[in-house]
């Protein structure tokens, strides 16, 4: 698995791979503050992920919260695995934790 | 290998866990036979039942958990009132829990379990209750549901449990520790949605700011509707290794529930489904919003729902841990070790006379103090496990003896060093069998005798000193004394003519083979007893008392010491030799001039206060041929038999005294109750100032008047 955070102008594009779980936790929480620090908007790659724990979906979710406090946006970029929105499905999320409109 | 090695330790750890429970079940069967409609009672019985099931089956334990299964449909019949507790059952139950005990000492390799038994049990269990048995045979045949009522009035009649599918309303919130001990929610989760339909909605009410988040700690909790036709047990096994550390509920759906979750029949909210291809690049903005208002606002809004009662039953799940005994007995002798250089780094220091190093000195003493006190309270345990033990005892007792009996129990909290505590079991049994057999009077007895015609057998534990007093009491018909004395006659333990005390009367039952009784039961009768009592208390350092009265009862007191390690002690000299006496029986130190020993006309006594307190000499006790000091101090103790002094040539002070065994050779020796290594290396005798004493009086009763002196 990898995590990977690229600064560009305006866009943050954070990518994650392989097994995004408990082990990584505190690597995505560094790195998920680093890009709202930025002040950019900002995109999350899931296309090489192979699986979303517990732990990154409540840490997404957050960044997600966050993001849209302070009227910034964070997105998917590109495709999701279908292994993640099983995940997603099975963890009794109503939407994606990124990017879906939320109240 | 180390696959295998760690599920073996997970083994033990099951077997170490079961036998634990096994103890909970026993005491709450024993204590459901009393209320047996104290629904508390029924829910403990039932859980205990459940957890051995679940994770028996989880360790591959298959017939264990076959046959706990089946005792546990039929207390969960009693616990849903279908079922009435009886006496049968409840004997019934405790054959049953016998029969899971023989089955995991089978499975730790000692013994092996008759599955007849089993089947006798389980048969005898059908019997009694009857609709478990109609269940039985529905689970079997559960591919003809047209065999029972289907539309059952009762939403939880076994029926409906077992055969149609119904909905139950499940909220789950992880324990702050569960992914850190390797638990992933998400598979528990998929293991539920592989037992019938399941909607699953997560909460984020309590996912803090980013900022703050732990991002190893599990913030999200979970509805569910399940639709399942599973029962329930079945669904809280999906959780049996986080019940502990999670707040769990499982309820059958009524209608006002289903409302405030997720509506029935509705496809899950959720709008990806993993069905739809995965297309989503970035997500519009605003366009999406298909995830109805209220269910999304409702987390943030709603008070949090009342998760589950497991939060009051254990405030504090992660607060104990389990260590094997042998590592704590390591770290005691660590910690003894420790004490014993302390002690010479004390007296070098001491020596030296250089205040850098005294102060050094004095900081590892007041450290040592407090990891010994630490180190000696990690050990402690109450006394209540061994205690409710006996319950089962006298009730299985009870019933063989046709006695009716009552146990009650006093100071069941105490606590005790764990090794005294572990050799306390055969004692206490032995008393406790011989006061059921030969103390208390059946019946008819105890009614023309005047007393109730149940009769009372009342253990406690109480601290006294560095002592610990246990009392095994009976209000049965007591000691025949003149009975005793002649068969001690008779054994040519005592001389014909002798006069003797009732105290020592009732001493002889303790003698090897000593038994009065005209005939050998079951239970008791053959002397073995008492004599593995009082083996058992003397290898403990402790001493055994007996009192009772002609028609009212026997009372055995047991005192032991609170713990076999080390205890604070008070170091003396007597010429060249050096004793310790413990510390917490001794009151005052008291000068001795020539003056006072003339004063008492040469008898062994000295005047404290208006108070005459008989003294022993060490010096003369041991025969220590130095030169008398002018000046001597009597240590006064406290002991059994009142107070006494102790003649020494100096008092040195308090010491930390860890105990040593004298060994082998000197184990007959009574009233040294061990050894010590001095700061300087040599070696001081502790002294047991109970024996010193009693062995002083006895002496002296056996030549009156010897010097006209107390000892």
């Amino acid at each position: 698995m990898s995590l990977t955070l690229d600064q560009g102008e305006a866009l943050c594009l954070i990518r994650l791979k392989g097994e995004i779980d408990i082990t990584t936790a505190a690597d995505l929480k560094k790195l998920l503050l680093q890009a709202l620090a930025s002040g950019k908007d900002m995109c999350v790659d899931l296309e090489c992920a192979t699986g979303l724990d517990v732990t990154a979906l409540q840490l997404l979710w957050a960044a997600d919260r966050e993001a849209r406090g302070s009227g910034r946006s964070l997105k998917l970029a590109g495709p999701v695995p279908e292994e993640i929105l099983a995940a997603v499905n099975d963890a009794g999320f109503e939407s994606f934790p990124i990017g879906s409109a939320r109240k | 290998m180390a696959k295998e090695q760690t599920i073996d330790k997970f083994k033990l750890a099951f077997l170490e866990e079961a036998r634990e429970i096994l103890v909970e079940l026993e005491s709450a069967l024993l204590a459901l036979n009393e209320n047996p409609n104290d629904t508390e009672l029924m829910g403990r019985a039932f859980r205990a039942l459940h957890t051995i099931k679940g994770s028996g089956s989880m360790f591959g334990f298959d017939e264990l958990a076959g046959f706990s299964h089946n005792l546990e449909n039929a207390f969960d019949e009693v616990r849903n009132g279908r079922l009435k507790v009886t006496a049968e059952l409840i004997n019934l139950s405790l054959a049953a829990l016998d029969q899971i005990k023989a089955m995991l000492e089978a499975a730790s390799g000692r013994g092996a379990a008759d599955s007849g038994v089993s089947a006798e049990i389980l048969a005898k269990l059908r019997r009694l209750t009857g609709k478990s048995d109609t269940r039985h045979a529905a689970e079997a045949a559960s591919s003809s549901p047209s065999s029972f009522p289907s539309s059952s009035p009762l939403a939880e009649s076994p029926a409906a449990a077992v055969g149609a599918a119904r909905d139950w309303q499940i909220r789950f919130s992880p324990g702050s520790d569960l992914l850190r001990t390797g638990t992933n929610p998400l598979l528990l989760l998929r293991e539920l949605k592989q037992m019938g339909s399941l909607r699953t909605k997560a909460s984020m009410a309590a996912i803090p700011p980013i900022g703050e988040l732990d991002p190893e700690r599990c913030y999200l909790r979970w509805e569910m509707v399940l639709t399942t036709s599973a029962a329930r047990e079945a669904i809280s096994d999906v959780f049996i290794f986080v019940a502990d550390s999670c707040e769990l509920t499982i309820e059958p759906v009524i209608e006002r529930v289903t409302e405030s979750v997720i509506e029935r029949g509705a496809e899950p909210a959720l709008e990806i489904t993993a069905g739809a291809k995965p297309e989503i690049t970035v997500a519009p903005a605003a366009g999406q919003a298909s995830i109805p208002d209220a269910v999304a606002a409702k987390p943030a809004e709603k008070k949090p729902p009342p998760w589950g009662r497991r939060a009051s039953d254990t405030p504090d799940n992660a607060s104990s841990i389990r260590v094997p005994a042998a590592k704590l007995d390591q770290f005691v002798d660590l910690v003894g070790e420790l004490v014993t250089m302390q002690a010479r780094l004390g007296e070098i220091a001491a020596r030296h006379e250089d205040a850098e190093v005294a102060t050094v000195s004095e900081e590892i003493e007041r450290l040592t103090t407090a990891l010994r006190e630490s180190s000696i309270s990690i050990r402690m345990l109450p006394i209540r496990a061994t205690f409710e033990r006996f319950r089962r005892l006298v009730h299985d007792l009870a019933r063989d003896l046709h006695k009716e009996v009552e146990l009650t129990m006093e100071g069941a909290d105490t606590e005790l060093d764990k090794s005294v505590i572990d050799e306390l079991n055969d004692p206490l049994m032995h008393l406790i069998r011989n006061s059921m057999d030969h103390g208390i009077e059946p019946a008819d007895r105890r009614l023309a005798a005047g007393k109730r015609p149940s009769a009372t057998i009342h253990l406690s534990a109480q601290h006294s000193g560095a002592s610990v007093l246990i009392r095994v009491a009976d209000d049965g018909g007591g000691i025949n004394a003149e009975a005793v004395r002649a068969r001690a006659i008779e054994k040519g333990l005592a001389a014909a003519d002798a006069q003797l005390s009732e105290n020592e009367i009732f001493n002889f039952i303790l003698a090897p083979g000593f038994s009065t009784a005209k005939q050998i039961t079951d239970v008791s009768g053959r002397g073995v007893g008492m004599d593995v009592v009082r083996r058992k208390v003397e290898g403990l350092r402790g001493t055994i008392d007996i009192t009772s009265k002609a028609g009212g009862g026997t009372t055995v007191t047991l005192r032991l010491p609170l713990t076999l390690a080390i205890i604070d002690g008070l170091l003396v000299r007597v010429g060249e030799a050096y004793f310790v006496l413990p510390l917490a029986t001794t009151l005052e130190c008291i000068e001795l001039t020539r003056q006072d020993i003339e004063k008492a006309n040469g008898k062994h006594v000295a005047y404290v206060r208006g108070e005459i307190i008989p003294y022993i000499r060490l010096r003369e006790y041991f025969d220590i041929k130095t030169k008398q000091p002018e000046r001597e101090q009597i240590l006064v103790a406290e002991t059994e038999d009142g107070h006494y002094g102790f003649v020494v040539d100096q008092v040195l002070g308090d010491h930390q005294t860890v105990i040593k065994n004298l060994g082998r050779f000197y184990r007959h020796v009574e009233l040294i109750s061990g050894a010590t290594i001095l700061g300087n290396g040599s070696v001081a005798l502790i002294l047991d100032p109970h024996r010193l004493v009693r062995e002083a009086l006895r002496s002296t009763a056996a030549r009156p008047r010897a010097k006209g002196a107390a000892v």
